[in-house]
């Protein structure tokens, strides 16, 4: 239907997440109809992406350096390492401003359906970090779903003994109020519910 | 709007659920119809074929997402129609809430509640639904794995927070087969077997726990109920579980003895996933030993028994969706019946081929050849009449 060139770049817009036939076509033909600076910039903004950005060599987040910020940040606190699942899990703890341990970033969950076995995940990796003894404590927060607590049982078994191992409480969200929870969450809520502390 | 229209002074709940209107279009043979429909009883009743358990179907899709008699749902759109479609009005309390379900032939299917789509979350704003439908003797008749289901179902009309118990379990049981699988095809180690068992066990228990009290709930009213049908033996619902473990290092240490045999057959061999709802009358499983009629009963008593626990629990009775209940009870257990249904208030659909079947419903509607029409019988028009049909009292 268009030039060649045209089909091609709409047909890799469309093989992104969210962008359908339709979209990857008004992609396309705005960045048809931009000027040569702001199309290129996009390109080359790919390039330099795939180029330089990798993977820490400690903890496995996404770095442009050997080792990603959080791992070259002098005042984190190297005894605490909080494992979660994907690279993009590290932000949300991170906007918290809450946590001032290291990370590790396992590339995913158990999930022998989909072939996801522990080889495949940075699993012998965080137990090497483990075993060196400045760490005391492994926070996991790993997802609360079947893969990511299966994941985390199993890194709880290989560390068991030699370090402190946590899990992240499940419960209601902060600021919402109690009838717009559904009632999964509500239920894990009340059976994990802790007791008032008295006045004195 | 209540239960005291139909209950004759039963108690009225406090979140009053009700039906008050159906659409259908290109359903079955239901080309274009709209009910109106009241709490109590009503009676859809004409001759075979006509279209009286379809609108059932319909009300059943609607509200659960499934269709109560097939799996290829496609079926249910109308031979001359590229779309069968459902909308019910349901008013819960004052509040009316719209739900929807729609399929085409290319297989887009949609199931909204208040346009939203239908999750957990408005699991609250449709009612639960008790069914029976000849075909469901298989409920009775059939292999463990359809009570396993029903009572799943069940639970999670009984405590909507724990619907999730029974998924949970599943998916553990599918990764842990995926993962036996791999290890015996020498593609994976087992190094992870552990903590599968360990997920697995900790959903398993929370399951089998969800069973035994659903059927701890159910067990009582299950013997009165078969016992006003008029069975003479004891009625007996027993939860089996395959794992008597209560605690979840129980049920994991279990699964890790039969971590060999598991291996060796590729998938898993103990766990609840092989529990049974044993049905028995004196002692004798109806599944093997009952009669027809037996069975009959004993799945009736078993949706009493459903209604009355869901009435206590939840103050909210379920929609009853009767098809051709009456045709093989005698006058007195129609009576009987007809009592059952209307105490505690709400709403029952009940199909018989001829009015006189059940004495006193709060509204009759005729179907013919794929219409509803208006009552009471003797004023009916003619085949084909008006679409819309509406209700005596």
């Amino acid at each position: 239907m268009y030039p060649g060139p045209i089909e091609r770049l709409i047909s890799e817009l469309a093989r992104l997440p969210g962008i359908g036939q339709r979209t990857a076509q008004r992609l396309a033909f705005h960045i048809l109809r931009a000027d040569d600076a702001e199309a290129l910039g996009l390109a080359d903004a790919i390039q330099e992406v795939k180029e330089k950005v990798g993977l820490c060599e400690v903890c496995f987040n996404l770095a442009d350096e050997p080792r990603c910020r959080i791992c070259q940040d002098e005042r984190r606190d190297r005894s605490l390492i909080c494992v979660v699942e994907e690279p993009s899990d590290v932000i949300p703890i991170e906007r918290t401003g809450e946590y001032r341990g290291l990370y590790h970033v396992l590339g995913g969950a158990l999930s022998p359906i989909d072939g996801i076995d522990p080889d495949d995940l940075k699993i012998a990796e965080l137990v090497r970090r483990v075993s060196d003894g400045t760490v005391n404590e492994v926070v996991l927060a790993t997802n609360p779903t079947t893969t990511g607590e299966a994941t985390a049982l199993h890194i709880a078994e290989l560390l068991r003994d030699r370090v402190t191992i946590t899990r992240l409480a499940s419960g209601l969200p902060v600021g919402a109020d109690l009838e717009h929870a559904d009632e999964v969450t509500l239920g894990r809520a009340l059976s994990g519910r802790q007791s008032v502390p008295g006045p004195h | 709007m209540s239960g005291s229209d139909a209950g004759g002074g039963a108690p009225t709940s406090t979140v009053d659920m009700c039906i008050a209107r159906v659409r259908v279009l290109g359903f079955r043979n239901l080309v274009a119809q709209e009910l109106e429909l009241r709490d109590g009883l009503t009676l859809l009743w004409g001759p075979n074929g006509a279209g009286k358990t379809n609108v059932l179907e319909a009300v059943c899709l609607a509200l659960s997402g499934h269709s109560c008699r097939t799996r290829n749902e496609r079926e249910t759109i109308a031979f001359d129609q590229t779309m069968a479609r459902v909308e019910v009005e349901v008013r819960r309390g004052a509040e009316p809430h719209q739900l929807l379900w729609s399929l085409n032939r290319a297989g887009e299917r949609r199931h909204l509640v208040d346009g939203k789509d239908a999750g957990t979350e408005q699991l609250g704003l449709r009612p639960a639904l008790a069914i029976f439908l000849p075909d469901r003797l298989a409920l009775v008749k059939g292999p463990p794995a359809g009570r396993r289901a029903h009572l799943d179902r069940f639970v999670a009309a009984l405590w909507p927070g724990r619907a999730e118990a029974r998924r949970r379990y599943g998916r553990a049981l599918a990764q842990r087969n995926a993962l036996l699988g791999r290890v015996r095809a020498g593609a994976a180690s087992g190094d992870s077997l552990d903590a599968w068992e360990e997920e697995l066990a900790s959903a398993g228990v929370e399951l089998a726990l969800c069973r035994r009290e659903a059927v701890a709930a159910l067990a009582p009213e299950f013997g009165s109920a078969a016992a006003e049908l008029g069975v003479a033996e004891d009625a007996e619902l027993r939860h089996e579980p395959r794992s008597d473990a209560s605690r979840p290092e129980q049920l994991a240490a279990e699964l890790r003895a039969c971590r060999e045999r598991d291996l060796a057959r590729g998938h898993t061999t103990h766990g609840p996933h092989l529990d049974e709802l044993a049905i028995s009358l004196g002692g004798r499983s109806v599944r093997r030993f009952g009669s027809q009629g037996e069975q009959r009963t004993a799945l009736l008593a078993l949706l009493f028994a459903e209604r009355r626990a869901l009435l206590e629990a939840r103050q909210t009775p379920p929609l009853l969706l009767l098809d051709d209940v009456m045709s093989e009870l005698d006058p007195d257990r129609r009576a009987l019946l007809a009592g059952r249904l209307a105490e505690g208030g709400g709403q029952a659909l009940l199909t018989a081929t001829e009015p006189e079947q059940l004495d006193c419903p709060s509204a009759a509607i005729a179907v013919r050849r794929g219409s509803v029409c208006w009552s009471p019988p003797a004023a009916l028009p003619s085949p084909g009449g008006p679409a819309r049909a509406s209700v005596a009292a």
